[in-house]
């Protein structure tokens, strides 16, 4: 009974998996970069702006497979057996995933009449850089084994799975507290992409199989492509680092392959301690148009070796006919078909819900009552994350408990679950000192004591200058 | 202004990481004993031939012979890569003569490398008579497979009774290659 329970756990936490997740800084509405991931989340402040390049960095590498420290701990042992290791116990949907996000510029301000701001205006420019790429395990195998241990097993060529790109995200949001219980906003995005390259479609098999003229039959059925844009022009024979890091600045502002897309997102107070929120980000796309070159191969073959005793028997067919059939053949499967097909890609869609409890009123010393308006001290809630990836969305659970510790340091500790780790805690805090803030926050707290054994590593960090008119 | 970026970038990012991280002891020069030993396995040559093949204009013929080209072998990863290679042969004959099969291997300069050759035995009562030979490659005769750019392939009719339009049996032959591989950093 209990092995049944931690299997259904396993299973359950297997499809639980964090990427792009910013736990700590969701709903952390002292930080302005919380409306990022909630376009109609609270607002405190009446404005402020990002230190450039320095307000928002962020990076979240991630490994449900083998970690750095499997295969290369110093430990004496045969690396290959190490390497070996890991082959076999990792499965196709295994992945390394590498997220990273680097804000230009960002601000923000109030707007509406004087005795009653209500509305946010919120804008900036920020560099991602996203990757995901699933375990080939059957590639592997077959590299590490070839066929000959592996008679009549299926090699799926859909095990190559990989994307990555480097955008820019030009956005303007707008957030409006309708009443005092319901705020929405939305945000409008202008991707521009610096460079993409994806092979997440791939289809078909490679199988060797016990033949009928000869010992074997290898069945080829391929149909697999590479699509880039923005690859060919700096990794050319013209491309010089000088041209190209010309080039990469003018498509950091907007003059890649452009897409738009949009986020929304509602914050509802229920009553006085309870709160419920939600958001959808970036559902939108990106057409790439210029510099797109893709690499093709696709057919089918059977292969069961040449004949090379009068080939032309019965069929009327010369020797030089039956040869060049089989060039032929060959060279339909495995010769690499370039073309430069436009094409579009979608941008990961990340859902966020969540629901807060907040509790513990803060006293005044001087009068030991309430203050009005003086706000909870406490928050405790559970957060739900869900993103869209080429092979299954990726989920991510998060409980966690906030802290005002006092005036201008608030704190936020979480604890996820996810595939990689069932320890994942979270730590975030927020400082302000005069009105310069600054915030930092991580998560794994317990595998920092060795990183290459990481599954996975998130890091934050980031200067604002905010300016409130009524500071709690 | 995008060096800059990166410059503040890392310096950040290694603040960060430094504060709060330990590592254990790794060594990345490990990947240099990297060491693959797959095997592959490919049909080579087929022949199915009845015994009346060996009548060209109604007369016997003592040999059947064709040649294969192939630039497998001389494959650049292949001559670095393969250590070891075997082909398998298995003949089933039925037809009442017996054949010597053989099998030349020749360079680009039409240079022969290799030759190996082996026997099959006739079917008196035309029953499937299988027989097979196990060819390896080691040595110098793999470093002949690798100069090999052609093979070919001779089918030799040993005398016996008179083949005729109506004489019954075929002779068939199938063939593989194993190719052990040594992949290293």
């Amino acid at each position: 009974m209990i092995k049944k329970h931690i299997f259904i756990i396993i299973i359950l936490v297997s499809c639980f998996a964090l990427s792009q997740n910013k736990q700590i800084l969701y709903g952390f509405s002292d930080i302005p970069q919380a409306l990022l991931l909630n376009p109609g989340g609270k607002v405190t402040n009446d404005w402020y702006f990002g230190i450039p390049l320095l307000s928002h960095i962020h990076v979240n590498v991630g490994t449900t497979g083998s970690t750095v420290y499997d295969v290369f701990a110093n430990d004496g042992r045969d690396f290959n057996l190490k390497l070996q290791n890991a082959i076999y116990s990792m499965k196709s949907n295994d992945f390394l995933s590498i997220n990273e996000q680097l804000e230009v510029f960002s601000g923000g301000f109030k707007i509406g009449p004087s005795y009653e701001k209500d509305k946010y205006i919120s804008f900036g420019l920020y560099q991602e850089f996203d990757f995901i790429g699933y375990f080939p395990k059957d590639y592997a195998i077959l590299a590490y084994e070839g066929n000959q241990s592996n008679i009549n097993r299926v090699f799926k060529a859909s095990d190559f799975n990989a994307k990555a790109e480097l955008i820019s995200v030009f956005h303007v949001g707008y957030n409006k507290k309708v009443n005092k219980n319901f705020t929405f906003g939305v945000r409008g995005k202008i991707y521009s992409s610096i460079m993409n390259a994806n092979s997440t479609n791939n289809k078909g098999y490679f199988i060797t199989v016990d033949g009928t003229n000869n010992f074997y039959d290898h069945i080829f059925n391929l149909d697999l492509e590479l699509r880039t844009s923005g690859l060919t022009s700096l990794t050319g024979d013209n491309a010089n680092s000088e041209t190209a890091l010309k080039d990469i600045k003018k498509r950091l502002f907007l003059g890649g392959n452009l897409g738009l897309g949009f986020d929304v997102g509602f914050t509802y107070q229920l009553n006085k301690q309870w709160m419920v929120d939600a958001s959808l980000q970036d559902v939108g796309f990106i057409r790439h148009t210029k510099d797109v070159e893709n690499y093709k191969v696709e057919g089918n073959y059977v292969f069961e070796g040449v004949n090379p005793l009068f080939p032309e028997t019965g069929t009327g067919q010369t020797a030089e006919d039956y040869w060049n059939e089989i060039k032929t053949q060959f060279e339909d499967v495995f010769v690499v078909d370039t073309t430069y097909t436009k094409y579009t890609t979608w941008r990961p869609e990340k859902l966020n819900v969540s629901v807060n409890y907040t509790f513990g009123e803060k006293t005044s010393q001087e009068c030991n009552c309430l203050i009005p308006d003086g706000g909870y001290q406490n928050a405790i809630g559970l957060q739900l994350f869900a993103v869209n990836r080429p092979r299954q969305p990726q989920l991510a659970l998060t409980a966690y408990y906030y802290r005002r510790i006092f005036k201008g340091l608030q704190a936020k500790a979480t604890y996820t679950l996810d595939s990689y780790t069932l320890s994942n805690i979270g730590l975030g805090v927020s400082a302000n000192i005069g009105n310069l803030n600054f915030y930092v926050m991580a998560d794994n707290f317990l595998e920092y004591q060795n990183v290459y054994n990481a599954q996975s590593v998130s890091l934050q960090l980031g200067f604002n200058y905010i300016f409130k008119k009524h500071e709690d | 202004m995008f060096n800059q970026i990166f410059k503040y970038y890392i310096k950040a990012f290694l603040c960060v990481l430094v504060c709060v991280s330990c590592t254990k002891d790794v060594d990345f020069n490990q990947f240099n004993d990297l060491q693959l030993t797959p095997v592959f396995e490919s049909s080579l040559v087929y022949i199915d031939e009845p015994a009346n093949k060996f009548l060209v204009n109604g007369n016997e013929t003592s040999y059947l012979q064709d040649s294969v080209n192939i630039d497998f072998f001389n494959d650049s990863f292949v001559v670095d890569h393969l250590v070891k290679a075997e082909f398998l042969l298995e003949t089933t004959n039925s037809i009442n003569r017996s054949f010597i099969v053989e099998v030349d291997m020749f360079d680009d300069s039409n240079q022969l490398q290799h030759r190996f050759s082996f026997s099959s035995s006739g079917s008196p009562d035309h029953s499937p008579l299988v027989t097979e030979h196990l060819e390896v490659f080691e040595n110098d005769a793999l470093e002949a497979l690798k100069n090999t750019t052609k093979l070919v392939f001779t089918l030799y009719i040993l005398p016996g009774e008179p083949i005729n339009e109506n004489t019954i049996g075929r002779i068939t032959l199938k063939s593989k290659g194993s190719f052990y591989l040594k992949i290293e950093r």
